[in-house]
């Protein structure tokens, strides 16, 4: 049986079970040749169970597993075309740099003198000729996770899986790394999967992106897609910060929905979601989506508002999130850039009202 | 911890109370040495060097005899129980069930020495009749000797009573190993053969050397056991305590007590300096990882 093979990975009904816990159910991923991949969620999610189930590491209790249109779901780790980069502790401690990276190599048999020139290549893509003879002692956290690139880069294989590489690092050299692993993907141009709990990660080297939460794929877009339309209410809760109001459609039709928030009815629109009179929907709109009207300002005609109370302003550095409380207790903010002009000053108490504009939220029935 | 003692003569104190204690423990050891070189031997008020009674010795083929038994079980001990403790250790670490398994490890600890040797016994000597009766029976002359007191039978007894201590020290030498490394040398193309024997030997190497040290010392300087399973051999020790029990303690029986001594202490301390100096060189790559040097 041979799948699509311009997919990298392909994945069918995924699931894997430790004992009454269900780690991963029912997943279908599918992953383009080439591409840069990202596995994002929750702790607990299931990220690394899904990762170890492609590598190899761990034996599915349900569903299977191609490479290439190949099934492999019955191979050990070392008979596919994957390799793993850990999180830390992986590197072999009692092996110097350049025979940590030759590892894979010397295991094959490749003469000597090849595997030394190879290394010596894939030190340099990663940034660290010269660093041939130290111990993984000595070596910073950085440096480590660039031996564990080159050490699974130099292997040629077609997929590259990255659990969580940068998380043992600051997050100065958190982004740095982001820039060259996305550069060194480029480069390579194989397939990386690469899980991170850090959205911003996340986003920065990605081509598409996956949210996994609860054992299950939640849904799979471009970094953009997933930001600004996420289609299902986890992904716009998880993705930033998030207003979500929770409501009962009171008339629809294709274009629109009015819907009861308790608090007040809105208006928002039903083109992707499509739901009818009585579904119980909610409503998500991003924090710097959402407007302040001063006591004395009204709403323009394609905006939508609710009222809320003024309570006070938390400065955090770029941005500063405005706190108003709703009528029915709860607190929302708006994230406006520090700086910017035209934020009128409020007093705290002040009646206000929290508005935006219709197409910025979004539906979702799931 | 040295800070917990501030007193300085506290600290000291503690030392000295620490080497009096090691001390008055290892006199007659030492003492025993002490004899075995003097040519008047126990008792006498004079006292010359000598070598003699170590040449006495070596010039008894009974005694040579029995050295050699006593290597050989030893190393055969060696062999069976330290990759049983191995194996054991792996188990562990993957295991759900570790109470279970440790309690079962374990158990050969807590049985006391004649006990289980004469339980060994009387089962041995009840295997022997059941394979007398086979080989009469049916013929089967091949099996006659298979459980017959000897070389086997004692080698049993030292390997069940052997492996909890190979078990214990390999085991905590393995806790500091990472699985993930295994996992990576597995995604970078190795079996899992040569995951174990490249990656993760070279880091447990020091506990199974210690076991290793250990349990030939264990055997080495074993009794009970080995003179109720042995048969017609005899090790070492069993030849010097049938010497004492018979003919008292001679002069080439100090020479005897002080070779055992001399030699499980230089095992065990050069194996001790060993793997100290190596857990403090990891203990100072752990500190140097802990502050890089440069930054990424
Ligand atoms: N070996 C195991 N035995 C039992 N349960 C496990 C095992 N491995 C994972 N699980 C469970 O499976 C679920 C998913 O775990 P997984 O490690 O895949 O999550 P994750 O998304 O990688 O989380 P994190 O971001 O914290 O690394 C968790 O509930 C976890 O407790
Ligand atoms: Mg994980």
């Amino acid at each position: 049986m041979s799948g699509n093979s311009e997919l990298a990975v392909e994945t069918l009904e995924l699931g894997r079970r430790y004992g009454r816990v269900t780690a991963l159910e029912g997943v279908n991923l599918r992953v383009t040749k080439g591409s840069y991949f990202v596995l994002l969620g929750p702790s607990g999610g299931g990220k690394t169970t899904l990762l170890r189930l492609i590598g190899g590491l761990v034996r599915p209790s349900a569903g299977r597993v191609r490479l290439h249109g190949r099934d492999v779901t019955d191979l050990p780790a070392n008979e596919r075309p994957t390799t793993m980069v850990f999180q830390s502790y992986a590197l072999f401690p009692h092996m110097s740099v350049a025979r940590n990276v030759g590892f894979g190599l010397a295991l094959r048999r490749v003469a000597k003198r090849e595997v030394r020139e190879r290394v010596d290549r894939m030190l340099d893509l990663v940034g660290l000729t010269g660093y041939q003879e130290r111990m993984p002692h000595e070596l910073s956290g950085g440096q480590q996770q660039r031996v564990q690139l080159a050490r699974s880069l130099v292997l040629d294989r077609d997929v590259l899986l990255l659990d969580e590489p940068l998380a043992a690092l600051d997050e100065k050299l958190r982004k740095e790394m982001c820039f060259e692993l996305k550069r060194i993907q480029e480069q390579v141009g194989i397939t990386f999967i690469h899980v991170t709990h850090n959205q911003e990660e996340a986003m920065t080297v990605a081509d598409r992106i996956a949210i996994i939460a609860s054992g299950r794929l939640i849904e799979e877009g471009s970094s953009r897609e997933i930001y600004e339309h996420p289609a299902r209410r986890f992904t716009a809760e998880f993705i930033g910060e998030t207003k979500i109001f929770e409501g009962t459609v009171e008339a629809a039709d294709g274009a629109r929905a009015r819907v009861d928030i308790g608090i007040g009815v809105i208006e928002v629109g039903n083109r992707d979601a499509n739901v009818r009179v009585r579904d119980a929907v909610s409503i998500s709109i991003r924090s710097e989506l959402l407007e302040l009207l001063a006591p004395d300002e009204t709403a323009s005609a394609a905006m939508q508002s609710v009222p809320a109370t003024y309570e006070k302003t938390i400065y955090l550095g770029l941005t500063s999130s405005h706190r108003v409380r709703l009528p029915d207790g709860a607190e929302v903010g708006v994230r406006r850039f520090s700086g910017a002009r035209g934020t009128a000053r409020i007093e705290p108490g002040a009646q206000v009202r929290l508005a935006w504009h219709m197409e910025d939220a979004r539906l979702h029935t799931s | 911890m040295l800070q917990d003692y501030r007193n300085p003569w506290l600290y000291r104190g503690m030392w000295v109370y620490l080497l009096l204690l090691v001390g008055a423990l290892l006199l007659p050891v030492f003492y025993t040495i002490y004899i075995s070189f003097n040519e008047h031997g126990f008792g006498a008020q004079i006292y010359d060097f000598t070598w003699d009674w170590y040449r006495v010795m070596l010039g008894n083929t009974q005694i040579i005899d029995s050295l050699r038994w006593t290597l050989g079980l030893g190393a055969a001990t060696v062999a069976i129980a330290v990759p049983m403790g191995l194996i054991a250790a792996k188990h562990y670490k993957r295991t759900r069930h570790k109470l279970v398994l440790v309690t079962l490890m374990l158990a050969p600890l807590f049985v006391p020495a004649d006990i289980l040797g004469s339980a060994l016994l009387v089962y041995f000597k009840n295997l022997n009749r059941a394979c007398n009766w086979l080989a009469d029976t049916l013929g089967l002359e091949w099996i006659r000797t298979w459980f017959e007191l000897g070389f086997g039978t004692a080698l049993v007894g030292q390997v069940l009573w052997t492996v909890p201590y190979a078990f214990i020290v390999i085991l905590i030498t393995m806790s500091r190993y990472h699985a993930q490394q295994t996992e990576a040398a597995r995604s970078c193309g190795a079996t899992g053969w040569q995951a174990f024997w490249r990656v993760e030997f070279p880091q447990i190497r020091v506990g199974v050397a210690s076991a290793s040290a250990f349990v030939f010392i264990l055997s080495f300087n074993e009794y009970t056991r080995t003179n109720l399973l042995k048969g017609g051999f005899d090790t070492f020790t069993t030849v010097l305590i049938s010497h004492m029990f018979n003919t008292g303690m001679s002069e080439d029986s100090y020479a005897m007590a002080g070779t055992v001594s001399v030699i499980s202490m230089l095992v065990v301390g050069g194996v001790l300096v060993w793997s100290l100096a190596r857990v403090e060189r990891l203990e100072r790559e752990a500190r140097a990882a802990a502050t890089p040097l440069g930054s990424a």
